[in-house]
């Protein structure tokens, strides 16, 4: 039990930066993965011997974040964020950020969730496209698409962005 | 070898190490044979290394105490209000759509947020360019009565402003004038040295955001040294060397400061 606990316990860096990039705001990132930690502890008895201790807490995680982005959406509760919520997302998480980082991890958030999870999982975190499948539970082909299109729209936000031309140096 | 030809699904494949072995180096020759998917695959491949690198301090980040005591458990310390970061995930779900939508319409960043520094940086430059280039109204009221100006200014903005005193830069103040902004009303503080180069200091009340950066055209031209703190937010524009104007704008923030009766931490 005490050896399960301590692979889970160094898990929790990587869980927590997986989370970062799907949610970007650092409080928000911790309570998913405190939801994910509290949930992996109930089903301890899940956790097959063998089985990397990564990929059942990324897949428990990512389960979580997809079925929550998926309920809320059918309840039509985006309608009750603030307007602002370019605020809401940005704030807490702005302060060790350069400017690129700050581009990309704004472009990151404003493509889809699944796609942004498939490309975070593989391009951020390095899992192999069966590794990443299996814990999004879609097919290998499905995963590829999700990748592609995900680098695609990131990319052309990117360009949008520096169509404006302007350097912006963000000092902390 | 194989007579297998490419597509640009192997470009992501050969970035995330799925490309098979025997068939790199034939991949290889097709990039060097096809110039776009040779810019498109070094393109995704820097903004891989860009992605990985904004999030690898994460790691490094101390883990905070109430995830260790989920695993460990002990009660973990109470939380804000359950969920929250199912909030976040709708706004980040909103921003998709949001983003993608403004992009493909081609109405510029919507997909980005407006970051408030930003915008009172772009404020500020667009304030400065128009009215240095006036030569015989760049200002409403002139800086000969130094304590009406200032008078004036604050009671506009409802901000305690003093007008920094720039000659040390070799800039002495013309004078100012009060311009729309977003959180009510803006100063405009303009400045000239004996050359007749103009700078100007843009100040106006600004929520809890804090942020200090350079902002400005790429290709040259006037920028913005700017800050964000305190409620105020402050942009001292010019067209000098970097060096100059980031000295003369440290000088204008303190003293704005100092003026303001605010003690920097």
């Amino acid at each position: 039990m005490d050896e399960k606990k301590a692979a889970i316990l160094a898990e929790i860096p990587r869980l927590r930066r997986y989370a970062r990039a799907l949610l970007r705001d650092r409080d928000a990132a911790d309570d998913l993965v405190q939801d994910s930690l509290e949930r992996a502890l109930v089903r301890m008895d899940n956790w097959r011997t063998g089985e990397s201790p990564r990929r059942w807490l990324f897949t428990i995680m990512h389960h979580l974040f997809i079925d929550q982005v998926r309920k809320v959406a059918r309840r039509g509760e985006a309608a009750l964020l603030p307007l602002d919520t370019s605020e809401a997302l940005s704030t807490p998480a702005m302060q060790a950020e350069s400017m690129a980082s700050r581009e990309i991890i704004d472009a990151l958030q404003a493509i889809s969730p699944d796609r942004r999870a498939a490309l975070v999982l593989v391009a951020i975190e390095g899992f192999s496209y069966a590794e990443a499948a299996t814990m999004l539970g879609v097919p290998a082909g499905t995963l590829m698409s999700r990748i592609a299109r995900g680098r695609e729209e990131l990319r052309a936000l990117l360009d949008d962005q520096t169509r404006r031309r302007t350097i912006r140096i963000v000092e902390k | 070898m194989s007579a297998r030809t490419f597509t640009e699904r192997d470009i992501h494949l050969a970035l995330d190490g799925e490309l098979p072995e025997d068939e790199r180096a034939a991949f290889q020759a097709w990039l060097d044979a096809n110039p776009d998917m040779k810019a498109k695959s070094l393109r995704y491949s820097a903004d891989q290394f860009a992605l990985r690198n904004a999030f690898a301090g994460v790691l490094d980040e101390e883990v905070p105490s109430r995830l260790t005591a989920v695993v460990n458990g002990e009660a973990p310390p109470r939380r804000k209000p359950i969920l929250q970061w199912w909030r976040m995930a709708a706004a980040a779900a909103l921003l998709a759509t949001v983003g993608l939508g403004g992009f493909l319409l081609g109405t510029g960043n919507l997909g980005f947020a407006a970051h408030d520094d930003d915008r009172v940086a772009e404020d500020a430059l667009a304030a400065h360019v128009t009215y240095i280039a006036d030569a015989a109204h760049p200002v409403e009221v002139s800086g000969e009565n130094p304590d009406y100006l200032m008078g004036w200014l604050s009671k506009r903005t409802g901000l305690k402003l003093v007008a920094p005193d720039l000659a040390a830069s070799g800039f002495k103040l013309v004078g100012g004038r009060v311009l729309p902004a977003k959180h009510g009303t803006a100063a405009l503080m303009l400045y000239e040295d004996a050359q007749g180069e103009r700078i100007s200091v843009y100040v106006t009340a600004e929520g809890g955001a804090r942020s200090r950066g350079t902002y400005g055209p790429e290709d040259g031209g006037a920028r913005a040294v700017y800050w964000l703190d305190q409620g105020y937010a402050c942009a001292i524009v010019g067209d000098l060397p970097q060096e100059r104007l980031s000295a003369v704008a440290r000088d204008a923030y303190k003293q704005l400061l100092a003026g303001a009766g605010i003690v920097r931490s």
